[in-house]
């Protein structure tokens, strides 16, 4: 009885329904799961691979007939792993100083991105263009100036100035310091600032104007009505700039590596992860591809951990409002 | 009365701009502005770390080598250059098809997202060179010596294609496209992102009127989806441009980089650079013009 009302429930459907129509929806549905399969495959295949790699024995990299899962989980890799980039060293590195410099910029750029989201100053046609150059220029491009202006720091030449007037050379050297990261970070010229300051303004347009005139006519400063309205109305755009930033700066190895000859985080660990190998483990180590793929995964798992934690945060914060528009 | 009023909250506006941008600004002449002038003069100079005096004067120097003696410069920029004007376009309508298809409702869109958005996190940095087993070869030579044989190259497609019974020339080929796209992929993360938020802060009404107006997905698409997307497009094309633009695999880049890590030449280096900059700002500058002149005015 139930079968037969579900029969006629359904053919009485198909008479009503545009034959075109589903034929179109079940096209449509097989594109897009044969996409999403294809783009699947292609963004974790590489990461299969490094986390199988980083499980096999010399052995097995030797035996042709193991691809994808080692004949055993060769634990030895991530001991080694752990001993050659010298890891929770490395690792507090990483959170000192490129961690920290990248939440500095979180609250950097949107202080400058309010200024050029809500306020018409007649600077601004000659400043907002140069935030589009500062995002163009790629870092390689300026990297020996800098290093030169570190290594002899002075405010526009003032220290210089008073320096030479007391008779002794008060500019300071950056390098090896975190300064060289947080200082253009604190002013929002930092690793990637140009981007986000773009996200933050991209999102400050669409919050209502009459908020912050409200706040305006109740006597609120402009600081005061920045930490009360600006800031908790924009959550989702300071959790995407978050996310993007600590990543980001985490992964960050080419400024890192030039900045700092010692206390080096993870990722310049990582660039020069075979050399480390050979210099400090050489023929103790079982093997090399195998540590190499161990101190990966290693460098991967806490963003990885950080990211699927506030993935789905993340992802509905897209939904719910956007950040761009 | 009034008008007093409103000039003086316009006022008020002006300087507290002025007070929110000011940190900014000094950064900008601080950080960024100071060595990016530096960076034109080494271009123009001889650059010597061992003398006292750095730079010397050196005109046109750099640029009359690069275009007449250097034998790779021309051919790395024209590689480069006609990458980036392949690539620009495709990677734009590549990734707003994703985007399209990870907007719609359908089952497992969850974690469809969060593996389409995983190249963020990991295209950015070193990882990437494990990826594409790049860093394994850069430490090969020490390996050898060590006494250490096994090779690893990236992800081997040709391997699976020539195990399939294909012939070597179609192998190739088809090895070549995959390698392609497969870059491509992983270079859509941030714009597939951003397409979704734009999409996503579309109003539904538009939606609805088109509907009950009759409208085909099609037509949905042209006349509400992307002209709605304008601003996202804008941004975009920025990114996509500095991405392909700084690339580690492109090889202006990468010629410019040796120069400096293996030969420590700054000058020539920063002579590269800007020549690169300065074609790459003039085809950018003409992408613009175009998409002003033909969307722009199409929708306004």
């Amino acid at each position: 009885m139930k079968l037969l009302a579900f029969k006629n429930n359904v053919t009485s459907n198909f008479k009503n329904a545009d034959y075109k129509k589903i034929a179109s929806k079940v096209a449509v549905s097989i594109f897009r799961y044969a996409m999403l399969i294809a783009v699947g495959y292609t963004v974790l295949s590489p990461l299969f691979q490094i986390i199988s790699n980083s499980l096999k024995s010399d052995a097995d990299f030797m035996n042709t007939s193991v691809t994808w899962i080692p004949t055993a989980a060769f634990w030895q890799n991530y001991a080694d792993a752990l001993f050659v980039m010298d890891y929770w060293k490395a690792l507090l590195n990483t959170l000192i100083v490129p961690v920290l410099s990248g939440l500095i910029e979180v609250v950097s750029c949107g202080v400058v991105a309010y200024a050029f989201a809500r306020f018409k100053f007649p600077e601004r046609k000659i400043l907002y263009p140069l935030l589009l150059l500062t995002i163009l220029v790629p870092v390689r491009m300026t990297f020996l100036p800098s290093f030169v202006n570190y290594r002899n720091f002075d405010f526009f030449g003032i220290t210089k100035v008073i320096g030479d007037l007391i008779g002794k050379d008060l500019t300071i050297n950056l390098i090896n310091t975190p300064f060289t990261f947080y200082l253009p970070s604190i002013f929002g010229v930092g690793f990637q600032s140009g981007l986000f300051i773009m996200i933050y303004i991209q999102f400050l347009k669409g919050i209502p104007k009459e908020l912050e005139e409200a706040a305006w006519i109740d006597g609120a400063g402009p600081i005061k009505t920045f930490i009360r309205i600006i800031v908790p109305s924009s959550s989702v755009a300071i959790l995407t700039v978050s996310i993007l930033s600590v990543i980001w700066h985490w992964n960050e190895y080419y400024l890192m590596g030039l900045y700092f000859n010692e206390n080096q985080p993870l990722a310049v660990s990582l660039s020069n992860i075979m050399n480390l190998i050979s210099l400090k483990g050489g023929d103790t180590i079982n093997s090399h591809t195998g540590v190499a793929m161990a101190s990966c995964m290693l460098f991967i798992l806490p963003v990885l951990v950080f990211y699927l934690i506030l993935q789905k945060k993340f992802i509905k914060s897209i939904d719910s409002v956007g950040i761009v528009g | 009365m009034r008008n007093k009023k409103v000039t003086g909250i316009e006022r008020l506006k002006v300087r507290y701009g002025r007070m929110f941008a000011l940190p900014w600004t000094i950064g900008l002449l601080l950080f960024f502005l100071v060595p990016l002038v530096e960076s034109i003069a080494y271009a123009f100079s001889d650059v010597s770390l061992v003398n006292d005096d750095m730079l010397s004067f050196a005109g046109l120097k750099h640029f009359k080598y690069l275009l007449q003696e250097d034998p790779n410069f021309l051919d790395n920029m024209a590689e480069a250059v006609t990458s980036f004007v392949f690539s620009l376009p495709i990677i734009v309508a590549l990734s707003l098809i994703f985007a399209l298809i990870l907007n719609q409702k359908f089952r497992g869109r969850l974690f469809a997202r969060a593996v389409f958005f995983l190249p963020v996190i990991i295209a950015t940095g070193v990882v990437m060179k494990f990826v594409t087993g790049e860093a394994l070869n850069s430490g090969a030579a020490l390996s050898t010596a060590m006494g250490e044989t096994e090779s690893y190259s990236g992800i081997s497609f040709d391997q699976l294609l020539i195990n399939l019974g294909l012939p070597q020339s179609v192998t190739e080929l088809l090895a070549d496209y995959i390698a392609r796209i497969f870059n491509l992929v992983w270079s859509c993360g941030i714009q597939i992102l951003l397409f979704v938020a734009g999409m996503q802060s579309i109003p539904d009404q538009l939606y609805e009127v088109s509907k009950i107006e009759g409208a085909t997905a099609w037509e949905e698409f042209w006349f509400v989806t992307f002209p709605m997307l304008g601003n996202v497009i804008f941004l975009v094309l920025i990114y996509t441009t500095v991405d392909l633009f700084t690339a580690f695999d492109n090889p202006i880049m990468t010629q410019a980089y040796d120069l400096v890590s293996k030969n420590s030449v700054y000058d020539r280096s920063s002579a590269i650079l800007w020549g690169y900059f300065v074609i790459v700002g003039i085809i950018g500058s003409l992408i613009l013009f175009v998409y002003n002149r033909l969307l722009m005015k199409k929708w306004n």
